[in-house]
């Protein structure tokens, strides 16, 4: 993925905020106290990425090709059947799915949907494009009780 | 009682103000009383007027004699190029229609026949429709209007509102998606994107759009004006006449002003689109029914569903033809009407809480979207 400007800008400050807070040893930045600007610039990252997410899970056309992804060949996206992210439930995987047959991650069933009703191409687990759609899923669904493997 | 109870019948309660009530004549049909009797045996409380036990039947009052029209809505058409999955529904909800023995006096169609108001998907579905050869009513959505403002679909399907007299009962279609607020020309859009944001369901540019308008209350007014207080009305829109949930335009904004005009009227029932769905509400004296869509259901919105509605099943998102379908609506001689949800599947309703589209979203918390928001204060109305 290539970050957009806004995104490398907040990874610059918060890598610049942890180098000045880490003292002799960087890595052991998370052991020194969180000042306001690093939780913003986190916060920041993080919806930098619900964004991307929200845009791939309704289809947007130029954040999949920038990313070079394809969810969707039939027209359809994920926000046509799933309107700010309803049922989908992402805070009950894993879990069985029957149309599976396995107990299913919330990345497997993601590209359960991809390959299904959307006819797309399934995404890599780990990819960038996979990590923005589950921000972006489980921040539209915060607040809601965590119960894993809920039928 | 868990919390979605409660807000269900909060819900009733606001929205159905003391001492409105349709028409008394409720009619229960053998099937829904058995079904009643059965669920009472089963140990669940259904005793109140706020849980009408349905099986795929919702029954209304109406003095005239049989005959049967059916509805069809949102199609959602896609040029066939890019995908044939909703022509096969549509192909098929059509052929049974046209099967229909004896056959329905009329077919009204929703709204929404299109995706993206190609005149490709507007064309193909008039070719599609072609197939039934009784009379067509027609109503348009947003979905079919928003690329050249209703100009081709105007072309191919006529011009609402319209009204019209049949068997004592008088038919009214209305369009309630014409008059969204501008949102496109201070922003310079194309009729594409302007069509783009229309048809995302939970966008927020486009905002709680949904309108009778004033010309058309107006036109209303008119059109019921030497009809008798006592005589059935039947409104047809693709928007629920009713405020279910405004941030998918589960709704429309003037709901209050339609339901002024309606007040007189004892027997007034309204069937529309837009949500994908079993539903049914009373509000007033009209009664409102939810129909299916050919293509693909919504999910019920994050505040549940009014205490009268039933819950449709869950459904299986491999099966296109699963969770879809259309309505046969029978008018009987017992002054009752029969809605029957043809979802192609044997159950359409269901009570247990993890079959039914209501029970399964007990623990759902939901977000507005945030990537399209260009408007300041977005996200006053949720």
């Amino acid at each position: 993925m290539r970050m957009t400007r806004r995104a490398a800008l907040a990874v610059a400050i918060v890598g610049l905020l942890v180098m000045l807070g880490a003292g002799p040893n960087g890595a052991l930045a998370h052991r020194e106290k969180h000042t306001p600007a690093q939780l913003k610039a986190f916060e920041e990252l993080f919806l930098e990425q619900v964004k991307i997410g929200d845009l791939l899970f309704h289809g947007d056309e130029a954040t999949q090709k920038r990313m070079g992804v394809t969810l969707s060949k039939s027209g359809m996206s994920c926000a046509m059947c799933h309107p700010f992210v309803a049922d989908v439930h992402p805070y009950e995987f894993p879990k069985f799915q029957e149309q599976m047959n396995q107990v299913a991650t919330l990345r497997d069933i993601v590209n359960w949907c991809i390959e299904k009703p959307n006819d797309g191409v399934k995404l890599d687990l780990d990819s960038d494009a996979m990590r923005a759609l589950e921000a972006y899923m489980l921040w539209s669904t915060r607040g809601s009780k965590v119960d894993p493997g809920r039928h | 009682m868990d919390d979605r109870s409660q807000t269900r019948r909060e819900m009733h309660q606001v929205l159905n103000g003391d001492g409105e009530r349709p028409a008394p004549s409720l009619g229960i049909t053998r099937r829904t009383f058995l079904h009643r009797s059965l669920l009472a045996g089963a140990g669940l409380g259904i005793g109140t007027h706020g849980w009408f036990p349905l099986i795929n039947t919702v029954d209304l009052a109406f003095g005239a004699s049989e005959f049967k029209f059916a509805w069809i809505s949102d199609t959602h058409l896609y040029p066939k190029s890019v995908n044939t999955r909703f022509v096969d529904t549509a192909v098929r909800a059509v052929k049974e229609v046209q099967a229909m023995s004896p056959p329905a006096d009329f077919l009204i169609v929703g709204g929404d026949i299109g995706q993206l108001g190609d005149p490709v998907e507007l064309e193909l579905g008039a070719e599609i429709l072609k197939e039934v050869t009784i009379k067509k009513l027609y109503i348009p959505g947003e979905h079919d209007w928003y690329l050249d403002m209703g100009v081709a679909w105007e072309k191919l399907y006529g011009h609402s509102p319209w009204a019209m007299d049949h068997k004592g009962v008088r038919f009214i279609g209305l369009d309630t998606v014409s008059r969204a607020p501008d949102f496109w020309t201070i922003k310079k859009m194309t009729p594409k994107e302007r069509m783009g944001h229309m048809a995302v369901l939970d966008g927020s540019v486009a905002g709680a759009w949904a309108g009778v308008g004033r010309d058309q209350l107006a036109w209303l007014d008119r059109a019921l004006a030497d009809w008798p207080k006592d005589k059935p009305v039947v409104l047809f829109s693709h928007n629920p006449l009713w405020e279910y949930y405004a941030p998918w335009n589960f709704w429309v904004r003037d709901w209050r002003e339609v339901h002024e005009i309606l007040k007189p009227f004892s027997n007034v029932t309204n069937v529309h689109g837009h949500v994908h769905q079993v539903l049914y509400n009373e509000i007033g004296k009209m009664r409102s029914i939810g129909m299916l869509a050919t293509s693909w259901p919504w999910p019920y919105p994050p505040q549940g569903v009014p205490a009268l509605s039933p819950c449709q099943t869950r459904v299986d998102p491999g099966d296109p033809y699963d969770g879809v379908g259309w309505s046969r609506l029978t008018m009987t001689t017992k002054n009752a009407v029969d809605n029957e949800y043809v979802m192609w599947r044997k159950d359409v309703i269901g009570e247990a809480p993890w079959d039914s589209g209501c029970g399964d979203n007990n623990n759902q918390i939901l977000s507005p979207r945030l990537a399209d928001q260009i408007w300041p204060h977005y996200g006053a109305y949720k």
